[in-house]
């Protein structure tokens, strides 16, 4: 432990002590890395913020449906677990999924569709609650505006039929226990409980709905058919395995695919570049520094034969080039992440904009430094173990005489 | 007076700037505190000697090869040698062996003081007064805080000297310590490392290829015992009758 802890403090001591040589070598470490880390930064940057855009709007990781169907709550069901679907919903016939809103802050009535929700909805990430019963409701923001109203407000909701050659129009209380956040849907539109939903489908095929007290025809088809249904896949990598198992079901739906395979390709493609890139970086750099490192255990024999001398064992000499490498690769590396840092911040303030980009063209996580810290300190002890086996075979002996 | 080095036909092998060369010593045997010169020409093997009797390089084959550094404390270094105990030579060589070199060998990136420091930390000794006695003995206590670069040569020596002396090895090893200091300064530092080596009854080893500057300026006062070396063979003779 006292020799670990004096290689520790010698190696330390030379590499400032000789702080010309091993500034070269921290430059020239950087000189690979900050380059590499400002090509891995475009890639990630431009294809994750790509990536993230069509994630982001869960409009890209939407199936829907053309035209008319029969989905019974099975279906749905069965849907709903599989690994790939992140939310499904079933909605009824758009006319019958209409309703009038009016509040007290407003003078108009808005006509607004409602669509059915539950815990999990993409189009609500945003909103903080999810409607409980039958009235309670989470307003899209074009609806919200159009009705003055925000959460917490009460408005009153009203559903128009014919029936038996008479018009009807029943008239609900609705709390507005949230709105959605505006970049989410442009529609007016009210998210309500599927029972709602179908009450509303219900009330205008003439049935009575006992639970509001509207009259009507009673007894109806047993068991629940659906004309469509609200689907979202989990990530946009699901939308087109879901999509073409959907399509085998003999189900006629659209969705993003050919956007999500375009950046899907752009991606694999730079990869590949960017890897190539690296790699050739990385073996060049690697042999850089060995042999930089062989060149410094040479030209410090000298010294490392005094260690041994006045009592360093082998095993601990090797110490003495791998600590100093692993110096030059932290330093190097925090070179490296200034520079990349400060060309990051050129970018995207002076470059995106100058070719009309509003999003961020260059950026990396965390956890990418950390990565970039890990392979480099890999590489430089790798290269600098063969130094320090070179220096461990130096017999005390054969350096002295050149001093 | 014990023994401290034993050795009988020890036979050393080496290729030097690619051309082959061999010691061979028949029989020397070293005593407690006395005070050795190895005499020879450049190249006759005196480095290859003193780099066997500190432990630093191996002997191709030995009939003896024995260290008694102080009473009671035997070590078969051919044995050793011979059985790759690597760290058992080191922690011999780093308890009882001083080495002092013709360049001084100090490392550059350590103060002086660091320097002197450097084997008593590594064998975990307590932290006295040891160092600054020593450095006042041989005259660099004002230099204790400087790198070795900034020192002149004679200073740089004296150091050297300090460094070996600083653990109190009970053998002190000397490779032509004062070859490239100017003769009056050579003899000013070997008096004063004389003083201080009488004192702690330390063996003295040391390399001269200079006959004529061993004899005036050493062995009249300071050697008791020679040991020449020519041509790889190795003889010993007292220079002290």
């Amino acid at each position: 432990m006292t020799q670990f802890s004096n290689i520790i403090r010698l190696s330390f001591r030379d590499y400032s002590h000789e702080w010309r040589m091993s500034g070269c070598f921290i430059l020239a470490l950087a000189s690979v890395l900050a380059p590499m880390m400002i090509l891995f930064g475009l890639k990630f940057g431009i294809v994750t913020t790509m990536i993230h855009e069509l994630v982001e709007n869960p409009a890209n990781r939407e199936i829907k449906p053309i035209g008319s169907g029969r989905y019974d709550d099975a279906w749905i069901e069965g849907m709903r677990q599989r690994d790939d679907v992140e939310f499904i919903i079933p909605r009824t016939r758009a006319l019958a999924a209409t309703i009038q809103l009016k509040s007290t802050s407003a003078k108009r009535i808005v006509s607004t569709e409602l669509l059915a929700t539950a815990p999990g909805d993409p189009l609500l990430g945003g909103a903080t609650r999810q409607p409980r019963n039958y009235f309670q409701v989470v307003l899209s923001h074009a609806a919200a505006k159009k009705l003055n109203v925000n959460s917490g407000d009460e408005i009153d909701a009203s559903l128009a039929r014919q029936f038996q050659g008479k018009r009807e129009r029943v008239h609900l209380p609705l709390e507005v226990i949230d709105v959605a956040a505006a970049g989410v849907i442009s529609r007016n539109v009210a998210f309500v409980d599927l029972e709602l939903l179908i009450a509303s489908e219900q009330f205008k095929d003439g049935r009575a709905i006992e639970a509001f007290g509207w009259q009507g025809n009673t007894g109806g088809p047993e068991g629940r058919m659906y004309p469509s249904f609200r689907l979202y896949a989990r990530s946009i990598y699901d939308v087109e395995n879901l999509f073409s198992d959907l399509e085998k079901e003999g189900a006629r739906v659209k969705a993003n695919v050919a956007e999500i395979s375009t950046v899907r390709s752009i991606d694999r493609n730079l990869s590949v570049i960017f890897w190539i890139i690296a790699c050739v970086g990385a073996i060049g750099f690697a042999f850089s520094l060995g042999a930089s490192l062989w060149a410094n255990v040479d030209r410090k024999r000298k010294d490392l034969s005094v260690l041994r001398l006045v009592g360093f064992k082998g095993g601990r000499i090797v110490m003495f080039p791998v600590l100093q490498s692993c110096y030059t690769a932290v330093l190097g590396w925090l070179l490296a992440v200034l520079v990349y840092l400060a060309f990051e911040y050129l970018i995207n303030v002076f470059l995106a904009p100058r070719i009309n980009l509003d999003r961020v063209l260059c950026f990396l996580l965390i956890e990418h430094f950390l990565w970039a810290l890990a392979l480099t300190v890999v590489i430089a002890v790798s290269a600098a173990v063969l130094g320090g086996m070179r220096a461990a075979r130096i017999q005390p002996s054969d350096g002295l005489r050149d001093l | 007076m014990t023994v401290v080095y034993s050795l009988e036909n020890v036979v050393k092998e080496r290729l030097i700037d690619g051309v082959g060369f061999r010691l061979q010593v028949p029989r020397i045997q070293i005593r407690a505190e006395e005070n050795i010169a190895l005499i020879g020409h450049s190249g006759c093997g005196k480095s290859t000697l003193l780099d066997m009797l500190a432990l630093i390089l191996r002997p191709d084959t030995s009939d003896e090869f024995s260290l008694h550094p102080v009473q009671g404390d035997n070590h078969d270094v051919a044995g050793l040698w011979r059985r790759d105990r690597y760290s058992r030579l080191s922690q011999i060589r780093k308890q009882h062996i001083g080495y002092v070199l013709q360049s001084g060998g100090l490392l550059p990136y350590l103060t002086v003081r660091e320097n002197i420091e450097l084997p008593r930390r590594l064998l975990k000794l307590p932290d006295d007064d040891s160092i600054n006695s020593i450095s006042k003995v041989l005259g660099i206590s004002r230099q204790l805080d400087k790198l070795p670069g900034l020192l002149s040569a004679g200073e740089r020596q004296r150091a050297a000297f300090a460094r070996a002396l600083s653990h109190r090895p009970s053998i002190l090893i000397a490779d032509e310590p004062t070859a490239a200091l100017d003769p009056i300064t050579a003899h000013k530092i070997m008096a004063v490392v004389m003083e201080v080596i009488r004192g702690l009854k330390i063996t003295l080893i040391t390399a001269s290829h200079d006959w004529a500057h061993v004899y005036k300026m050493e062995l009249r006062t300071l050697r008791q015992e020679a040991v020449a070396v020519d041509d790889g063979k190795v003889y010993q003779s007292s220079f002290s009758d």
